[in-house]
């Protein structure tokens, strides 16, 4: 076996000397050197051994890690910002006023702590582990393409069977002669300086252009995509996932086998209640007092019943589906002519005197909230045909006078003395908003029961604003009133004086 | 990766051997503990009644086996995965680990309650008819569950369990007398197949012991969470014993404070794999939302069991998490011991939750928990009087294991 032995490091004048090595042949001779080292009050020295050895931290007296606290940081950091991910993502967008865009999923409440834990968990590891492994990076100054070390001649057997003592330069306690002694004093052979290296720092051109390269081929799928999206083909759309892409799931109005009745749509199971709809009684649904009704009609009483709860639905379901639509109604119509033989047809015509039971109070608690609300709603759904003040004049209305539509009936005018209160109760109201009346349809499935209840409240609150005196007006806002108008009055008047003059101007001029 | 050799003391040292001081406890134990343990079962059936008596009995039975074939299983896996550095440790899991034959004969009264009806609600005259379960589902879940098969089951499982536990203890002890090599090598060779019956053994017995209590309910995962509080409660007991033990004189130069840091690295992963799979089973069930499935959670964030919990959440997981983190904390073996005494009493704890809210008396009151608490001290103290007995006989290191100077010398980094 003939191993060459390196030549000895020799110092030429022009060289900048990075530190002093030595070598040592065994690894209790490097801890007892090490200690010495650091003893000596040596703060910046490093030992290189071929595998690692335990102690050797303390021997150099190298402080413990920070790492394990930035781990902790970006760790915590990865909670934090997975939890407001999810907060911010499930709709609430403000933090103080509550959920912005409610959207339920799977019937959970909108901060659901356990379905937000694996992500937060998953983030917390990923960035945890960056934090570990870049922190890492960051200590030990990487990425760095050269170490001086490698300067060293017979540095090269570090990863074979040698241990190395080195004492940086930048020490303040170092100077070359005083380092080689201590080093050769505590066993140390081959006692050399290492320089610094001098090596140009100027990347290599095949390196700049291999790394070049490689940026301009990675940004080819890229140019791909952004040149797909604006260029137009006639081949089939790719799918690079087909089962995400055509889904086996149902659209509302599809059919299935898997049920008997064929509807991929389902409907409610029975009880279903909806949410902020668990203190909707039935009366709150139909306008109706029912207890009244089911003494004076029971039938009809049974029918809204029927039609209201979801239980009933289902079986109505049901029965549609084996025996036919109109059974349900004539077995009602048989029991009534049973009750009452001589009333049998009366049941099935129209009635023609109204003598239902109608709510005659807004069971919505009234507020100013429930009225701005009723107000919102109204002039969404209402105003385009009733107009905004509610008049029968709106926008809707007039395009049908304008083109003088033969089958249009003009909308109610609300301030007709007819749909007050008195004679016009505020179920019954809310039963046509509800049901809809000659060619008003019906709103039920688009406006909620309990805003369909506060457009009644604001209809009442029009009909009154249009026939107001002072008195109706708050004491408080009575002075503030007066004052408008009489501003008002004096503008007008103004306005009147200065036409007035301008009208004797222009006579004056002829 | 040690590069210091440390003499091994002979096979017949003083530090080898039990501690008279400790042996003495063993007898006044043993007795201690059938005392107590039959009088607090006793206690609670008499003063709470119902199913209440032997769901005490079967929390102690559960706890004292969980640490048995936990034990087990670290002696087992230390054996297949051929490891160094656990060797001074080894002999206080094999210990503990034998104890599955004692607690085999304490099986008795769970299989006799499965005839009478006193502990299993799916053993009780008319369960179908109380609750409204369909024939069908009832014919086919009286396929699984009936005592006949119940108690044939039983037997497999504790067999197989008394099997590889004494047959690892045997070997473990023929080494201390000749040194043998072959026969660690023939435990290595072994110790697939019995972690492979192991694991069969140990999630069919969850289902049937436990997970039965709530006999229409359903988690595939629960035999997974019996073994995570069991090795999680196994590693601690080792920890534990082994501090009581040097505190008490022996082996005071082999078990090191990098043993201890090595524990206390396991016992911190098994706190995470612990919080990380009794919060799968949660959400899964909690996230679909299926009425069969959710009822068992349903009972347990009602009537008290609620409290119960959100304190294990945060007792069970939150803080020994944050408590053993530290590299700091794992290095001072007072410390990491503490922690492994505190786990232990919280194991306690789950297995109350998991087993108790099915007796159907709530929380059970103090009088409850006071009759449980004393089963439980009773059954641990009868075992740890007969492990003493047992090791007073034997020494409390494996003296001869081929490793033992590898895992004298272990260091962490």
């Amino acid at each position: 076996m003939t191993e060459s032995q390196p030549k000895p490091q020799t110092v030429a004048d022009d060289k900048k000397v990075h530190g002093v090595v030595a070598e040592f042949t065994d690894v209790d001779s490097l801890l007892a050197a090490c200690r010495r080292v650091r003893d000596a009050g040596y703060t910046k020295a490093d030992a290189f051994t071929p595998f690692p050895v335990h102690g050797i931290d303390t021997a150099l007296g190298i402080k413990p890690t920070i790492l394990p606290w930035i781990a902790l940081a970006a760790g915590l950091s990865g909670t934090t910002i997975a939890l407001l991910m999810q907060i911010s993502l499930n709709g609430q967008t403000d933090l103080f006023e509550g959920i912005q865009y409610p959207y339920i999923i799977s019937g959970k409440p909108f901060i659901s702590l356990p379905a937000f834990i694996p992500v937060t968990f998953e983030l917390t590891i990923l960035l945890a582990s960056f934090g570990t492994f870049f922190g890492m990076w960051a200590l030990n100054g990487l990425p760095r393409f050269s170490n001086p070390m490698f300067t060293s001649p017979r540095f090269d057997r570090v990863t074979d069977d040698t241990f190395f003592l080195f004492l940086d330069a930048k020490d303040s306690r170092f100077d070359e002669a005083g380092a080689k002694a201590l080093l050769g004093e505590l066993g140390g052979e081959y006692v050399e300086p290492v320089l610094e290296d001098d090596s140009s720092k100027v990347i290599p051109k095949g390196l700049l252009i291999a790394l070049a390269t490689v940026i301009c081929l990675s940004s080819i799928p890229a140019l791909a995509v952004l040149r797909m999206r604006v260029t137009k083909s006639s081949s089939p759309r790719f799918h690079i996932f087909p089962d995400m892409d055509f889904s086996p799931s149902k659209d509302a109005q599809q059919t299935t086998t898997l049920f008997a009745d064929g509807r991929a749509m389902r409907p409610d199971v029975p009880g279903t209640v909806r949410r902020g709809e668990m203190d909707w009684d039935l009366n709150f649904k139909t306008g109706i007092d029912m207890d009244k009704l089911a003494s004076i009609d029971p039938p009809r009483a049974a029918q809204l019943v029927a039609m209201q709860s979801d239980v009933a639905v289902d079986g109505e379901d049901e029965v549609v589906s084996e025996a036919g639509a109109d059974e349900p109604a004539e077995e009602q119509d048989g029991e009534a002519a049973e009750a009452s033989e001589p009333t049998a047809e009366t049941s099935a015509a129209p009635v023609t005197a109204d003598n239902t039971p109608w709510l005659s109070e807004n069971p919505l608690e009234l507020s100013e909230e429930a009225l701005a609300r009723g107000q919102q709603q109204f002039n969404i759904y209402c105003s385009v045909c009733h107009g905004m003040n509610g008049r029968g004049n709106g926008l809707v209305n007039r395009r049908a006078q304008k083109i003088l539509a033969t089958t249009w009936t003009p909308p109610s005018n609300m301030h007709d003395p007819t749909l007050y209160s008195d004679v016009y109760p505020d179920g019954k109201l809310f039963s046509t908003i509800t049901n809809g009346v000659r060619k008003m349809p019906g709103y039920a499935s688009q406006i909620k029961a309990k805003d369909r209840w506060a457009i009644v409240a604001y209809v009442r609150a029009l009909q009154v604003s249009q026939n107001a005196s002072l008195e109706d007006v708050p004491e408080s806002e009575r002075t503030k009133i007066e004052r408008e108008q009489a501003e008002v009055q004096a503008q007008l008047k103004a306005a009147a004086e200065a036409e007035a003059a301008k009208a004797a101007e222009a006579a004056s001029a002829e | 990766m040690s590069h210091k050799a440390v003499a091994i003391k002979p096979a017949d040292d003083p530090a080898f051997q039990l501690p008279a001081s400790l042996a003495g406890l063993s007898l006044p134990m043993i007795i201690g503990g059938i005392v107590a343990l039959v009088g607090g079962a006793f206690f609670s059936n008499s003063a709470i009644g119902g199913r209440f008596g032997m769901s005490s009995y079967l929390v102690a039975y559960m706890y004292c086996l969980t640490l048995a074939i936990g034990s087990l299983f670290f002696v087992l896996i230390q054996h297949l995965t051929r490891a160094g550095w656990s060797v001074v440790v080894r002999r206080v899991a094999e210990l503990m680990m034998i104890m599955v034959i004692p607690l085999a004969l304490l099986f008795i009264p769970i299989a006799v309650s499965a005839y009478t009806g006193s502990l299993y609600a799916w053993s009780v005259e008319g369960y179908q008819a109380d609750h409204g379960i369909p024939d069908a589902i009832w014919k086919e879940k009286s396929l699984w569950l009936n005592p006949n098969w119940f108690v044939f089951r039983s037997l497999i499982y504790l067999t197989v369990w008394c099997g590889i536990a004494a047959w690892y203890y045997r070997g473990s002890q023929r080494q201390d007398e000749t040194g043998e090599i072959t026969i660690t090598e023939k435990l290595q060779a072994r110790s697939g197949p019995a972690v492979i019956a192991f694991a069969f053994c140990t999630s069919f017995a969850a289902f049937d012991w436990v997970m039965s209590l709530a006999p229409m309910w359903f988690s595939t995962m629960f035999g997974v969470y019996i073994f995570t509080g069991s090795i999680l409660s196994a590693h601690c007991a080792i920890c534990l014993f082994s501090f009581l033990l040097q505190r008490a004189g022996a082996m005071r130069d082999e078990v090191t404070v990098e043993h201890y840091h090595d524990l206390g690295k396991l016992i911190f992963g098994f706190i995470c794999f612990w919080g990380y799979i009794s919060f799968s089973q949660y959400m899964l069930i909690w996230y679909a939302n299926i009425p069969e499935e959710t009822h068992w959670f349903y009972t347990r964030s009602t009537d008290g069991w609620f409290n119960v919990s959100v304190l294990l959440m945060v007792l069970h997981w939150g803080l020994p998490f944050a408590g053993t983190m530290s590299r700091h904390v794992r290095r001072r073996p007072w410390l990491i011991t503490s922690w492994a005494a505190y786990i232990l009493v919280l194991h306690l704890i789950d297995l109350y939750w998991i087993i108790m809210p099915e007796a159907g008396v709530g929380l059970g009151g103090a009088t409850g928990i006071i009759a449980t608490l004393v089963c439980v001290i009773g059954m641990v103290a009868l075992m740890l009087g007969l492990m003493l007995k047992l090791a007073a006989g034997t020494r409390v290191v494996a003296v001869r294991d081929p490793r033992l100077g590898e895992s004298l010398a272990f260091e962490n980094f």
